[in-house]
């Protein structure tokens, strides 16, 4: 679904990301773990298709993905950190809009606005302003406008942020389901629990560098990766 | 087709926002104040005009006159109006997030300047229906009327194209604004230097916007005006693309 093959970028003239490379298979969730500034948001902007690698090649379902950006258009569903969105239009215009931005017709769209809304249960907040919305309630869209076209590379960028218990065990599932219809997904996160909870596979991110790449295996995995995380994080891995 | 998606988008955000609507009202307004009183100044002058042979009348007394005045009102207009398209969406995080979806900076471009011009086409048609319903009673030169209105037309695409660039260039809508006001003052007034010194013509006069709207505003269309105008929103709008696209390399 996804290779990633020595991608590197420098970002306010210092390496944001280094020779980073790894795969992802369909219906597999990557969990992307790193402390604040290790390169994370970076790298899935690269990935999403907002920011091209200085070097580096990026292919999606073995297509050049840096050279044709187009691809984002209907395989890539990204939902930035902070999820920005457009204040004076409603939940239903942005999906709607976002429907229709990567080609989809006017009953398309609305058809996929219906069905997200009601995945999402977005029902109370349909003709609500986005400007109005909470921080909780405004990752809950961005979360829908990433998923409304039902990419195959699902890119979420600390998709749990200012989501209450509820809503976190739902996008848990959510994630999960997509998966299981053969969905590729990154979680970036710096919340182990989060990881731990939804992940096949996680890799660690340190100044910019792929420090761990591996498989998350039950009770034991879990803590195997809080011990590798932390070394690697206070530098003891080094 | 994807600009039209971005231009559709857009027509909505400008549709629930305060400002597009603030200035339409505000301007139009105004407007229509100008007229009243150049149409009772033209009333009021008949009797003179009447006595004079080949006398200017209703197109050229009130009619071109309102379109030169929404032609300086855009000037501060269009930047207001432009200001935000690109560096409003940069600063807010929506343009990666507009990129994300695959669109070229070239669909992301068009598409927001399609949705200004839609904009603009509706102010100059709602200023237009001022002469126009008192000219279809009058003897109006509609030929000259033709001319003006595409000469004011062919200035405001000129604007947007410019304050899209200056849009482009910046995460800051009013250093847009700024941007796109000053660049328009320089553009219409480069000769001043060389016409103070007494020279005329030459490519200094032709590089200016004043000289291409006054020809068309006194009803001649020539080629040249209007390769001008097509050649500056070009090259503002393939500035504007390729300092999107670079926003991919450079963030």
């Amino acid at each position: 679904m996804l290779n990633v093959e020595g991608v590197s970028r420098r970002r306010a003239g210092r390496a944001a990301v280094s020779d980073l490379s790894f795969s992802l298979n369909a219906g597999e969730v990557m969990g992307l773990l790193g402390v604040n500034g290790a390169g994370k948001s970076t790298s899935l902007a690269m990935l999403a298709g907002a920011l091209k690698p200085d070097t580096g090649g990026i292919r999606l379902r073995g297509e050049d993905f840096v050279a044709h950006p187009r691809l984002a258009r209907h395989l890539i569903g990204w939902l930035p950190e902070n999820a920005p969105c457009w204040p004076e239009l409603s939940v239903e215009e942005h999906l709607v809009a976002f429907s229709r931005l990567r080609g989809a017709t006017r009953p398309g769209s609305r058809r996929a606005t219906d069905a997200i809304v009601e995945r999402l249960r977005l029902g109370d907040l349909r003709r609500r302003l986005a400007g109005v919305l909470s921080q909780g309630q405004r990752q809950r869209l961005g979360l829908a406008c990433a998923l409304v076209h039902e990419p195959a590379l699902i890119i979420l960028d600390e998709p749990a942020n200012a989501l209450d218990p509820v809503q976190v065990g739902e996008l848990r599932r959510l994630i999960r389901e997509r998966a299981a219809a053969g969905a590729a997904v990154i979680l970036s996160t710096h919340v182990l629990a989060e990881v731990l909870a939804v992940c096949d596979r996680v890799a660690i991110l340190h100044e910019g560098r792929l420090r761990h790449d591996a498989p998350l295996r039950g009770d034991e995995g879990a803590a195997t990766l809080e011990a590798t995380f932390f070394a690697i994080a206070t530098g003891a891995a080094a | 087709m994807s600009a039209m998606a971005v231009a559709r988008l857009e027509l909505r955000r400008l549709a629930v926002r305060p400002l597009a609507w603030a200035l339409a009202a505000l301007t139009i307004a105004w407007l229509a104040w100008t007229f009243i009183l150049g149409l009772g100044q033209f009333l009021g002058a008949q009797v003179k005009l009447a006595a004079v042979a080949d006398a200017p009348g209703f197109t050229d007394l009130v009619a071109i006159p309102l379109l030169a005045e929404l032609a300086k009102l855009a000037f501060l207009v269009v930047p207001l109006m432009t200001m935000t398209q690109l560096a409003g969406e940069r600063r807010g995080g929506t343009l990666a997030l507009l990129a994300s979806t695959g669109l070229s900076p070239r669909h992301i471009v068009i598409g927001k300047y399609i949705a200004v011009l839609a904009w603009l086409g509706l102010w100059l048609l709602a200023t237009l229906a001022m002469p126009l319903a008192v000219g279809a009673e009058s003897t109006a030169d509609w030929g000259k009327l033709a001319a003006a209105t595409l000469g004011t037309a062919l200035l405001l695409a000129t604007l947007a194209a410019i304050g899209i660039a200056c849009s482009a260039a910046t995460s800051f809508p009013a250093i847009a604004a700024a941007m796109a006001l000053i660049v328009t003052l320089i553009l219409w007034t480069i000769d001043r230097g060389a016409q103070a010194a007494g020279v005329t013509g030459g490519f200094l006069e032709w590089l200016t916007m004043a000289t291409h709207l006054q020809n068309l505003l006194r009803g001649l269309v020539v080629t040249s005006d209007l390769v001008w105008f097509a050649l500056a929103i070009a090259l503002s709008l393939a500035l504007a693309i390729r300092r999107l696209g670079a926003d991919r390399e450079r963030q």
